[in-house]
């Protein structure tokens, strides 16, 4: 792995009361590539992300973008280079979509200057890329589960970050939303190289869509590398504590494992 | 749509347009009826012929001296409500999360109370002081591990009703006129306002509005959540500070100018926010709801004929149905 990965972590420590979460991590998330990160519940996964967005504050260690400490970074600054999706974020009742999307433009915008051309542009284009244009003038609540997490993304597309970090997108999706959501992120990757790093609880899924798994367990990297190298039966033993069987996906060629 | 002019481009929503100006003609029309009405009612005419300075001097003094001042007071004080309002409600997500639940306005009075007490004078740096040492010791009190807008409204109001406990104890040290004129204006009054009170309302007005309206671009970021909003690239911590400080001004301007009004600031923001729609701050429609609300309570109370009853009764009157519809609703859908 390159050592000039725009984002990366080192010695990462983060506590909450009456428990450590990260251990001491240091990671890099490689550029241009879909990196997901698993690992069982508990293990720190979506607080790394969140460590890596400056979403979390960190007890130890330091999170660098581009060179610098992302926590000491302007974070207005930051919010044009990275965005991130949380899990389950709200919106005030009655919001549209298109006004959600809008809102992706915050940083590129100030109270003053609230609107541009190529404010414009990259609205109308992450309601076209999500498949949102004909729901824009919908209220978010009135959308379906997947329809709505179409819209956050949006939301985050129209933010046009180079890197893109996505907790746990497929939450609360039935499988094809969730197929349809990460296709939509692969193809967002392969055509406009953006970093994108994501939580995802599907071992499967991760193994389909990611170009680097990392595994994390009890706050600490286990293990990363190409799904083939990460999704091992010992790796799901190691990690997960999971006894089972790793075949290669006869459609996609991509590890797939079948629990025991 | 889009308002250009030269490097400035403000979004501004037809409906928000549309429902400020429904909303000035209903200001409009009230302030003539409010003017007119009264011990010694005046037409139209007459009250016009007052202003120009062609009527009779006993005209002149009622619209001159006694109700243009006090209508333009319940106005001004009745926007900065309503405008500080909106502005905590959106922040805290939570239309519980009024100033005048939370205790700051119950902090603002004991402040401008505590300063007469003292000094005889200095009414609006004492509810400057006491607003923001109240919205320090609430948030304080509140916080563990974040604010959570419940906690936040709990301690608040506890806070109000232990800031009221100490205004009635303050009033122990005043003679027996001035209790009983200070009483009435901690129910929220606007007997006897002269110009010295229009002027100090709307030149606090006139100075942070420009604030609020800068404010309004954050608000509507912040009132997604926290992530989303630091995600977007706000910086919360001192965004939060400026938005209270000014908030709290706003709510010291109006207590200075006519008592702690209960529930206009909290009435205000759920029916600009219903009426312009679109999950938006709506703070201008909120100031403007406050003014015709605080306006609508005075012009009521000045109708009660003999007893001088204080405008705060009839915000009450108003508010608190809102405030027991408000807690049902939130407590049904679990989200108190």
């Amino acid at each position: 792995m390159s050592q000039t990965a725009r984002l990366s972590a080192r010695d990462l420590a983060v506590s909450f009361p009456g428990m450590q979460v990260l251990k001491g991590l240091t990671l890099e998330i490689p550029d241009t590539k879909m990196t997901v990160i698993i690992g069982p519940n508990a293990c720190g996964k979506s607080t790394l992300l969140r460590s890596l967005a400056r979403l979390q504050t960190i007890g130890a260690g330091t999170v660098v973008l581009d060179g610098k400490a992302i926590h000491k970074e302007n974070s207005r600054s930051v919010a044009r280079r990275l965005a991130i999706l949380p899990q389950m974020p709200t919106a005030p009742e009655g919001l549209l979509v298109r006004d959600l999307v809008t809102r992706g433009r915050t940083p590129h915008q100030s109270a003053l200057r609230q609107w541009s051309k190529k404010d414009a542009a990259a609205v109308s284009q992450a309601l076209e890329l999500t498949g949102m244009t004909d729901n824009a003038h919908r209220p978010l609540e009135t959308l379906s589960g997947g329809q709505r997490q179409r819209a956050w993304l949006a939301m985050a597309l129209a933010q046009q970050t180079d890197i893109l970090l996505l907790d746990e997108p497929t939450t609360y999706l039935d499988l094809p939303h969730q197929i349809e959501l990460l296709n939509l992120v692969q193809r967002l990757n392969r055509d406009t190289g953006r970093t994108v790093a994501m939580v995802l609880h599907d071992i499967n899924l991760a193994a389909r869509f990611a170009d680097h798994i990392v595994a994390l367990k009890d706050g600490q990297v286990h293990l990363q590398g190409p799904p083939d190298q990460v999704i091992t039966e010992s790796t799901m033993q190691g990690v997960f504590g999971l006894a089972c069987t790793v075949i290669s996906d006869p459609v996609h060629a991509n590890p797939h494992v079948i629990p025991a | 749509m889009i308002l250009r002019l030269s490097f400035v481009s403000l979004q501004i929503s037809r409906r928000a347009l549309i429902v400020s100006a429904v909303l000035s003609l209903l200001m409009l029309s009230l302030l003539m009826l409010s003017v007119s009405m009264g011990y010694y009612p005046l037409s139209l005419t007459r009250i016009i012929a007052a202003i120009g300075d062609h009527a009779s001097e006993v005209e002149q003094m009622i619209v001159m001296d006694h109700r243009l001042p006090r209508i333009l007071s319940a106005v001004g004080a009745g926007a900065a409500f309503g405008l500080a309002g909106a502005m905590f409600q959106t922040m805290l997500r939570n239309p519980l999360a009024s100033p005048d639940v939370i205790g700051f306005n119950a902090g603002a009075a004991f402040g401008a109370l505590a300063a007469i007490v003292m000094t005889g004078a200095n009414i609006l740096p004492g509810a400057l002081i006491g607003g923001l040492l109240t919205a320090a010791a609430v948030t304080a009190l509140a916080w563990h591990n974040g604010l959570h807008p419940y906690r936040l409204i709990l301690v608040g109001i506890g806070a109000s009703l232990t800031l009221v406990a100490g205004a009635d104890l303050l009033m122990s040290r005043l003679d027996s006129m001035t209790a009983s004129e200070m009483a009435k204006w901690l129910i929220g009054t606007l007997n006897s306002r002269d110009w010295g009170d229009v002027r100090l309302i709307w030149g606090g007005l006139a100075l942070m509005l420009p604030l609020c309206l800068w404010l309004q671009f954050p608000l509507s970021r912040l009132a997604m959540d926290d992530d989303i909003s630091t995600s977007l690239g706000l910086a919360l911590s001192p965004l939060r500070l400026t938005i209270t400080t000014t908030g709290v001004a706003l709510v010291a301007l109006a207590v200075s100018v006519a008592g702690p009004l209960p529930f206009v600031a909290f009435v205000s923001g759920p029916i600009a926010r219903r009426i312009v729609g679109g999950g938006k701050p709506a703070l201008l429609a909120s100031a403007m709801i406050g003014a015709l609300v605080t306006l609508l309570a005075d012009t009521l109370a000045r109708s009660v004929p003999i007893v001088q009853l204080p405008a705060g009764v009839f915000t009450a009157l108003i508010g608190a149905p809102v405030l027991m519809w408000l807690l049902l609703v939130q407590f049904r859908k679990g989200t108190l």
